[in-house]
């Protein structure tokens, strides 16, 4: 027989086909031309003519190359085809593997569902907070050069004061000396007016800004126009921006309303324009009146009146660092500014949300550590599913299919997971922002404007896609050494060594994990409960507050809010009333003292909190009176002026010793401060108990009181809190509250209408949030390292039935087999919380800023932790105990 | 007088259908097929193995037709090729569309079959 195979294999040379593929082509075709030749033979021709009849057909007409390739190959092997799934051409592969796949997977949809819905939790998670983190935290401002605009705070060591905001002189300096900046504007943000005329008299939050604020932003109006600089140099306010939000909302999204007049405070403001929605700065901002510097309202004329927030955009070429020089020089050239008084700048956007950058990354944190254990629970699940088909894949291998082949399918297995998972999980993510972003009163700025974003989801497929790649490979790197025979024999009943000691090593790591998710909670839940323990100085139960804005800075205040007293405490269910320009859950006006019984330095004044209160306002709010008295009636503008002070200043000034009777003069800096020169003393009347005005977890500064008819500024009497004592349902009064204010002023307005108690728990409301987050990270992060330690206990004790059925045959009891898995299931937890533990001492540190009163190695905490991890897996582990002990050990003895 | 079948489309459209046919209710092999086709056209039709076997391929990568490679005890391992359930619809849909193809030339022509 002539050699045709090296014929055949010339003329496809050319089509570099691989080895097997081009083998079974050649061998193929070589029968087909030595059946030609025997033909031939067999019809009388001689060896050489049938030789030479065979080539011919080969070389006739077009070659097979040409043919072949036109094909292109599909590339065959498989060569018997005994109890495997179809195997067809191989180039149209891919297809099958992704059909073949999803067959195997929907064969067993427990485990299917149970790895999707793992990898959805956790790509759910990390993409939500990644996006979270990416708009809140990292994407800049919105605002043309956004890099070089800076919050501009004083600070000074010596009075104890860190983000001093700047009075009108400062401001003015500012502007006129500064050789840093390309703008610089002021802003008060978020006081209240009056807007009146359409109904109820409402108030609507103002923001209101100097020239250069918008321009600076580079903030276009939406409709309308934007202030003119001409409307910057008369005091008037007769034109008005608002916000979209106030336009949609109050005014019915007219499309006419430019031009429109509105009535703020009684004064007629023409509408000129309306802004986008700017849900970066302000976002509650209603109206944005402007801020004329100069001329300027007598208010903006005191220097220690520090209350404007100022904001910069620095020149090209000129660093942070320069400015802030070039600033406290100006500064430090007013002689009533502290010697040591030093500007800082803040980058805008730290400025925002600096405080809750710590917050964000913990939870962040956190969603990563459910991500770890999400994929190291699939791993797992692959890892055991893959030795439970060590049988098919052995039989496949002894039959032909390549490795490359099978670790091709068991890839594409796993990556259909994966892509299952992201589906589900992208699902989860948006609906849980869709969540976060309708949550009311979130403590996170910037939120209006997170969306699920392209780098939080890439990141998280990133991961996800590795995870199930390197797990759907791992396993083919053992069935490289599969014997059929072996495979058959043991029936896959062979797993302890290598395969089992990966199992138990996830294990360990996601009980780690999982130690580490619940102790941080554990911390923070410790903290939370001191800090709603604490102490705050008064009582907020059935004490509710109004919030009272009017004009009136005369006498006709005098007679307004005496009158409001009387009437609301006549109410019945209303047991006292009283005024305070404090807001229960804000820290209270600053205030420095000049003693009389000491030498002062003027530079470095102590300084403390402040506030203007009403006669029996301490017996209305429930704080204690420690020594002296309590503010009378008589207490009033023609009495001599006095003071109360709080236990924390009596500690602080006067340690040891009675202050009853001493003398100080206040510096009382809240707006309204009229003038710069020394104040009057006043003498100390009473001590009471330390109140904390503004967050609980704040330590109580040392305060002062005074009478608020003693007031000599003013102004404060323009805006203040009453508050009522009653008898029990607090909001229940609101309306009889609101309807007795009307009977004194009908056109005030009455809205803020509040439960104190409210106001103080709201105080803990970022904290309380970050609990909230974090107890449902790590109540997921339990869930899956359950689920996983009940995959693989049940898988190994599957495993070794074969073994229990001998030691029950053997004479163990059911019992006995059942705490034998369940002391595996400790040890390997124990092990795990061991290494957590390790961990979470090392991550609580991190934590610390973030409690309160706690140590970050709380022992009760850990313990807490741990035992319930102990306890969980234990749990999971139940199931596939009482499988285990089930083992009928006669059947299995027949099986041998 | 023995056609080699140059026009493209009719060897290409008729082809398939002779081979599926073949295959339609016994595996055959490569050499098998040619053969049958050669003698059941009385040696109009010829397919050399150039073109018989790339065909083969390609009907296989459709999935019409099913190759594997079986042993028989005595002989020498081949590949056998069988009809899969597509390639049975195929053939059918095949079928219909030549007896139109054939009547539709016959009303024109007038040549007719008995």
């Amino acid at each position: 027989m002539p050699d045709f195979k090296t014929e055949i294999r010339r003329s496809i040379a050319e089509l570099n086909l691989p080895p097997e593929d081009e083998a079974e082509i050649v061998e193929e075709l070589s029968q087909h031309l030595e059946e030609r030749f025997e033909k031939a033979l067999s019809e009388g021709a001689s060896e050489e003519e049938a030789k030479q009849l065979v080539l011919q057909e080969l070389d006739e007409s077009d070659s097979l190359g040409a043919q072949l390739r036109r094909v292109k190959m599909p590339l065959r092997q498989e060569p018997l085809t005994i109890g495997v799934e179809k195997m067809g051409p191989r180039f149209a592969g891919f297809w099958d593997d992704i059909r073949f796949g999803v067959r195997m997977l929907r064969k067993q949809p427990g485990f299917a569902v149970v790895a999707i819905v793992t990898l959805a939790i956790g790509i759910g998670a990390s993409a939500a907070m990644l996006s979270v983190v990416q708009d809140v935290l990292l994407r800049p401002l919105p605002y043309a050069h956004s890099d070089r605009l800076y919050a501009i705070w004083a600070s000074s060591e010596s009075m104890g004061q860190t983000r001093v905001a700047a009075s009108g002189p400062d401001f003015e300096d500012y502007l006129e000396q500064n050789r840093s900046f390309a703008h610089i504007a002021e802003y008060i943000p978020l006081f209240t007016f009056t807007w009146t005329g359409d109904g109820e008299p409402k108030l609507v939050n103002c923001t209101s800004v100097s020239e250069q604020f918008f321009p600076m932003l580079g903030i276009r109006p939406y409709l309308g126009r934007l202030y003119e600089p001409r409307e910057y140099t008369y005091l008037e306010n007769d034109t008005l921006i608002v916000s979209y939000r106030f336009w949609k909302n109050q005014l019915g999204g007219d499309p006419h309303v430019i031009g429109r007049v509105v009535h703020f405070e009684g004064v007629s403001e023409t509408i000129i324009g309306v802004l986008p929605p700017l849900s970066d700065l302000f976002p509650d901002t209603d109206v944005w009146p402007k801020h004329t510097v100069r001329p300027s309202w007598p208010y903006m004329q005191w220097r220690g009146n520090k209350f404007l927030r100022v904001i910069g955009e620095l020149k090209p070429g000129v660093t942070a660092a320069m400015a802030e020089e070039d600033l406290t020089a100006i500064l430090r050239r007013v002689p009533e500014e502290p010697r040591d008084v030093r500007v800082q700048l803040v980058p805008l956007k730290e400025d925002l949300v600096g405080n809750v950058r710590l917050p964000l990354i913990a939870t962040l944190a956190a969603a990563a550590l459910i991500l770890l254990v999400a994929c190291i629970n699939v791993a797992a699940l692959l890892l055991a599913r893959a030795v439970k088909r060590q049988t098919e894949m052995a039989v496949r291998l002894s039959l032909g299919a390549g490795l490359s082949r099978i670790t091709r399918q068991l890839v594409t297995e796993a990556l259909l997971l994966s892509a299952a998972g992201f589906a589900v999980g992208l699902v989860f993510a948006w609906s849980a922002l869709r969540v976060l972003v309708r949550v009311p009163n979130l403590p996170l700025p910037r939120m209006d404007s997170v969306h699920l974003n392209g780098p939080a989801l890439l990141s998280t497929v990133v991961i996800v896609v590795a995870t199930t790649l390197l797990f759907g490979w791992i396993p083919s790197l053992g069935f490289s050494r599969l014997s059929l025979f072996s495979a058959l024999r043991s029936r896959g009943l062979e797993t302890v060594g290598r395969r089992g000691s990966s199992l138990s090593l996830l294990v360990v790591t996601e009980t780690a994990c999982s130690v580490v998710l619940t102790v941080s909670v554990g911390l923070l839940v410790h903290s939370f409960w001191r800090v709603i323990h604490v102490d705050p100085g008064f009582q907020p139960r059935s004490l509710l507050r109004v919030y009272l804005r009017t004009n009136y800075y005369t006498e006709k205040g005098r007679a307004f809010w005496k009158d409001v007293l009387t009437e609301t405490s006549s109410l019945p269910g209303v047991r006292s009333a009283a005024l305070s320009d404090w807001r229960p859950g804000r820290d209270a006006a600053t205030a420095t003292f000049v003693f009389e019984d000491r030498t002062n330095d003027p530079t470095r004044l102590p300084a403390g909190e402040g506030s203007w209160v009403s006669a029996n306002f301490f017996q209305t709010i429930g704080t204690p009176l420690i020594a002296g008295r309590f503010f009378t009636e008589h207490d009033d503008e023609k009495a001599p002026p006095i003071v109360i002070i709080n236990s924390e200043a009596a500690r602080q000034f006067w340690p040891g010793q009675d202050p009853i009777g001493k003398r100080i003069g206040v510096n009382y800096t809240g707006p309204g401060r009229r003038s710069d020169a020394a104040p009057r003393l006043r003498e100390i009347v009473g001590v009471v108990g330390s109140i904390r005005h503004g967050s609980l977890d704040a330590a109580a500064a040392p305060a002062i009181y005074l009478p608020y008819l003693q007031d000599e500024t003013n102004h404060d009497m323009a805006t203040m809190s009453l508050f009522l004592r009653t008898n029990g349902n607090v909001m229940a009064l609101a309306d009889s509250v609101r309807n007795r204010i009307h009977t004194v002023a009908a056109a005030q307005p009455v809205q803020n209408i509040q439960d104190v108690e409210d106001l103080v728990s709201q105080s803990v409301a970022t904290r309380r949030y970050t609990l909230i987050l974090a107890g449902a990270f790590a109540g997921v992060g339990l869930l899956l390292a359950a689920v996983g330690v009940y995959g693989v206990i049940s898988y190994a004790t599957s495993q070794r039935t074969r073994e229990f059925g001998i030691r029950m045959a053997l004479g163990a009891t059911r019992g006995r087999v059942m705490s034998y898995v369940l002391r595996t299931t400790v040890v390997l937890t124990i092990l795990g919380s061991l290494v957590g533990v390790v961990v979470a001492i090392l991550f609580s540190r991190s934590l610390s800023s973030l409690l309160f009163e706690v140590n970050p190695l709380d022992s009760l905490s850990f313990s807490a932790a741990v035992t319930l991890l102990v306890l969980v897996s234990i749990g999971a582990s139940l199931l596939p105990a009482w499988r285990a002990s089930r083992v009928d050990p006669i059947v299995t003895m027949q099986s041998e | 007088m023995s056609i080699q079948l140059t026009d493209r489309e009719l060897k290409k459209g008729s082809a398939e259908l002779l081979i599926l046919s073949l295959v339609e209710y016994r595996a055959r092999h490569g050499y098998e097929i040619g053969q049958l086709i050669e003698l059941r056209s009385q040696g109009t039709l010829r397919f050399n193995i150039a073109s018989l076997y790339p065909l083969l391929y390609r009907l296989e990568k459709r999935g019409w037709i099913r190759g594997r490679w079986v042993e028989k005890p005595g002989q020498r391992r081949r590949r056998y090729y069988r009809l899969t359930r597509t390639g049975k619809k195929i053939l059918a849909a095949q079928r219909d569309g030549w007896r139109e193809f054939v009547a539709a030339v016959g009303r024109i022509t007038g040549i007719e079959y008995a």
